[in-house]
């Protein structure tokens, strides 16, 4: 089955703006024909990628379900694409859209009905890292030694994502976009958003609907709001001037800060960068809001860092463009499935660490399986089948019969703790799943299915979302991360 | 002939006087929980990740090529020459591979399995070396032997051998067969009667595919060893092989040992293709998988 494709597609509903891109993942075989089946995504292909369109809204506070939905299925069949031709994707929900009232009912409806295996994202740091793969952050962060920082600057939020030698290292994200302060051509205020309040406050702007701002005026807000996040960003911010960062921040801040060699921008504001820079308040207003000067004015002020600016692959796409291509890695050829019970939607996961210690004897190792898993009660819906994905991640190679012991444990504890759950779902680090499902199964007989993948790294309180098996060998996987930051609560519905 | 394991003991202990010497330079980059009673003694067996360059200028990217490769690289030098403890390490690596070929199977690990054992017309490991015709024949008594206990045309005839590497069996054995057993089990799949073969060559499967005729056959068999690891295993699958059979319906498994393709999930993977074979009733090229 070498070389054959899947079809992704990415929708993206940000604060001003909405797309879509039909990609294709080319699945190749990356291991010898001598070595266990492994594959890889060999090559993401842009297909389509839709016009821009303006977000519709049906007030401030909700989004227009029926006219998204009419944008999504006219693009689709634009670009020839059916629901079953679809095996992966995600849709996101980005920037101020993402607190609307209905935001979350929307991208459940939208992934439901745009395909089999099109999941629903959310929240600030998995947008972050999808823009900044987007745009190309994190291959550009493999030909360098140092670190590089995409800024996804859109209508609402500027999401920063870093990457050292292709790995997401963090995310931070600040109030900070286009569509922030809204204003006419003679500088008459229109809106000023909530979010971006208590940094005015701050600063000792007095900014309010119906008044009016000279552009010299808004030029030195826009000023000193890039500045706020790129010395922050660059690691020069005094502590007064951290603070002032902080007021702007959505979520929690990036402890520590890495060292950053290059930075990037992406984004709507990405895009207006290229264009010319705006030089009256008619020229800034063309779409009602500070976007153009905020682009033009960030463009000014990176030029002040050490850090080197560097183009991003794509702008305004950069995030759909993550969710629709980067968004899905491959399982372990070698694995324990069910193929009934796929796809798995927006599974919690937890983590088991074990090492080589915990096996000799393996009463460590009980312990460990019988404190992660009685914690868990608490944390997953008992009743929920499956109730969450356990990831077990250790380096060092099990042997038969340490397989043996830990397939022990595990169905032991599970089925105490989770006795009405008909399904268990392992996901592991090294190439060891077909044997450790194979072993789980056997114990659990034919009462509870096991489902057992390999080579997927996840971390707890990340999300997973398992697909339907591909040539019976292999799912998609989309990893819905929150390994960045710390922050609290889960990241959708 | 000194037994491996007494070379490489030997050798860490003279390493470890060095490095007192010497005082050692070496970033541990990743360090694996490494079991204490094993004995390291190449860079794929012990999985731990070592700078040997005093001040790379780039840290992070010489380990990730370190990593990437069981190679020799970034092992540094003096002058124009090796280090006598990389030296002493590829001498007691060659040793070790030397050694594998003319090391025997351990008996408790045969027996543990209840692997009987027959012999081959190989007669001894000269002989082997330069005779690989005379280690596809069993001996006459090995034919009666294997008539007396085998059942006749099982689904799945398992045979094990030293072939080139008796360390690979001893290794790997305990972790592909039990897990190998489980996957024809979980198909519901009969196996015959399993034995060990002495002096093996992989064609020995057609001889005795011609005296059992299984449908699939699964030969567990010692690699020639090399310098990264001594004790790799390949398993070579056949459906029904017999004299006369050409080695392109030959599937195989190699290189599996800990640091190449992984054990347990070998035994389990050979399963599954014993399977497909059944299914489609063919092996080698002509299998889909």
């Amino acid at each position: 089955m070498d070389g054959s494709w899947i079809t992704s597609a990415g929708i993206d509903i940000g604060t001003s703006t909405t797309k879509i891109i039909i990609s294709r993942l080319k699945l190749v075989r990356a291991s010898s024909a001598l070595s266990l089946p492994r594959y890889e995504i060999a090559e993401r292909q842009l297909l389509y990628a839709s016009p821009i369109y303006q977000t519709p809204l049906k007030s401030w506070d909700e989004i227009d379900a029926d006219r998204v939905w009419s944008i999504v299925s006219g693009e689709l069949a634009k670009a020839g694409i059916t629901k079953a031709d679809l095996k992966s994707g995600a849709v996101i929900i980005t920037g101020e859209t993402a607190t609307k009232a209905n935001a979350s009912s929307i991208v459940h409806l939208l992934s439901e009905r745009s395909g089999d295996f099109v999941v629903a994202t959310a929240g600030a740091d998995l947008e972050g890292y999808l823009a900044g793969k987007g745009a190309g952050a994190d291959r550009r962060s493999n030909q360098i030694r140092g670190a590089v920082a995409n800024i996804d600057v859109g209508g609402g939020t500027a999401n920063v994502a870093i990457f050292r030698r292709g790995k997401a290292i963090g995310t931070v994200t600040f109030h900070i976009g286009g569509r922030l302060i809204q204003l006419g051509e003679r500088g008459n205020l229109l809106y000023i958003s909530p979010s971006i309040r208590p940094w005015l406050n701050y600063r000792g702007y007095k900014l309010e609907r119906g008044s009016s701002i000279t552009f010299i005026d808004l030029k030195e807000l826009c000023q000193q709001l890039c500045r706020s996040l790129l010395r922050y960003l660059s690691g020069n911010a005094s502590s007064e001037q951290t603070y002032e960062a902080h007021t702007l921040l959505l979520g929690k801040p990036l402890n520590p800060l890495p060292d950053m060699e290059e930075w990037m921008v992406s984004g709507g504001i990405g895009k207006l960068m290229q264009d010319q820079a705006p030089v009256t308040l008619a020229e800034t207003a063309i779409f009602q809001d500070i976007g153009p000067l905020l682009a033009h004015t960030l463009k000014e002020c990176m030029n002040e860092y050490s850090l080197r600016w560097i183009e991003a692959e794509e702008t305004v796409r950069a995030t759909v463009i993550g969710a629709g291509m980067q968004s899905t890695e491959i399982s372990g050829a070698t694995v324990h499935l069910n193929a009934k019970l796929l796809p798995i939607r927006n599974l919690p996961v937890l983590k088991l660490d074990i090492n080589e210690a915990m096996f000799h004897p393996p009463i460590e190792l009980g312990h460990a399986v019988e404190e992660t898993l009685r914690g868990s009660t608490s944390l997953f819906d008992s009743e929920a089948s499956p109730p969450f994905a356990l990831s077990v991640t250790g380096t060092f190679a099990l042997n038969y019969v340490n397989l043996q012991q830990l397939a022990e444990q595990l169905h032991i504890r599970f089925i105490r703790y989770f006795p009405n759950s008909e399904v268990m779902v392992v996901i592991c680090e090294r190439d060891i799943a077909q044997a450790l499902g194979q072993a789980l199964q056997r114990r659990a007989g034919s009462g509870l299915q096991v489902i057992c993948i390999d080579q997927i790294r996840v971390e707890h309180g990340d999300y997973i979302d398992l697909g339907e098996p591909i040539s019976g060998m292999m799912i998609p996987v989309v990893v819905k991360t929150l390994a960045f930051s710390q922050r609290d609560g889960g990241m959708d519905s | 002939m000194i037994p491996s394991i007494e070379l490489d003991q030997f050798v860490d202990r003279v390493m470890a006087e060095l490095e007192k010497k010497l005082g050692s330079p070496d970033v541990s980059v990743t360090t694996e929980s490494a079991n204490s009673n094993a004995v390291t003694h190449s860079a794929t067996d012990s999985g731990v990740v070592t700078i040997k360059v005093p001040q790379p200028r780039w840290e992070e990217g010489l380990a990730e090529l370190i990593e990437s490769t069981p190679a020799r690289i970034g092992v540094w030098r003096t002058g124009t020459r090796p280090l006598t403890k990389e030296m002493l390490k590829f001498r007691c690596d060659h040793a070790a591979a030397i050694d594998s070929i003319y090391g025997e199977v351990n008996e408790k690990l045969l027996e543990q399995f209840g692997l009987f054992t027959v012999d081959t017309c190989y007669e001894n490991t000269e002989n082997y070396l330069r005779r690989p015709d005379m280690g596809r024949i069993i001996t006459e008594r090995g034919m009666d032997l294997i008539r007396e206990s085998c059942k006749a045309k099982p689904q799945v005839q398992i045979v094990v051998s030293d072939g080139l590497s008796a360390n690979a069996i001893d290794a790997n054995l305990p972790d592909v067969y039990p897990s190998l057993l489980d996957s024809l089990t979980a198909y519901g799949l009969k196996v015959g009667t399993p034995f060990f073969v002495k002096g093996g060559r992989v064609a020995v499967m057609d001889h005795i595919g011609e005296l059992l005729q299984p449908d699939v056959f699964v030969l567990l068999i010692g690699e020639r060893p090399g310098l990264v690891s001594s004790k790799s295993m390949s398993a070579y699958l056949c459906y029904q092989p017999r004299k006369g059979t050409v080695e392109s319906d030959r599937t195989v498994i190699s290189n599996i040992h800990p640091g190449g393709t992984p054990p347990v999930e070998a035994g389990a993977y050979i399963g599954t293709l014993v399977h497909k074979m059944l299914e489609q009733k063919t092996s080698g090229i002509h299998l889909d998988l």
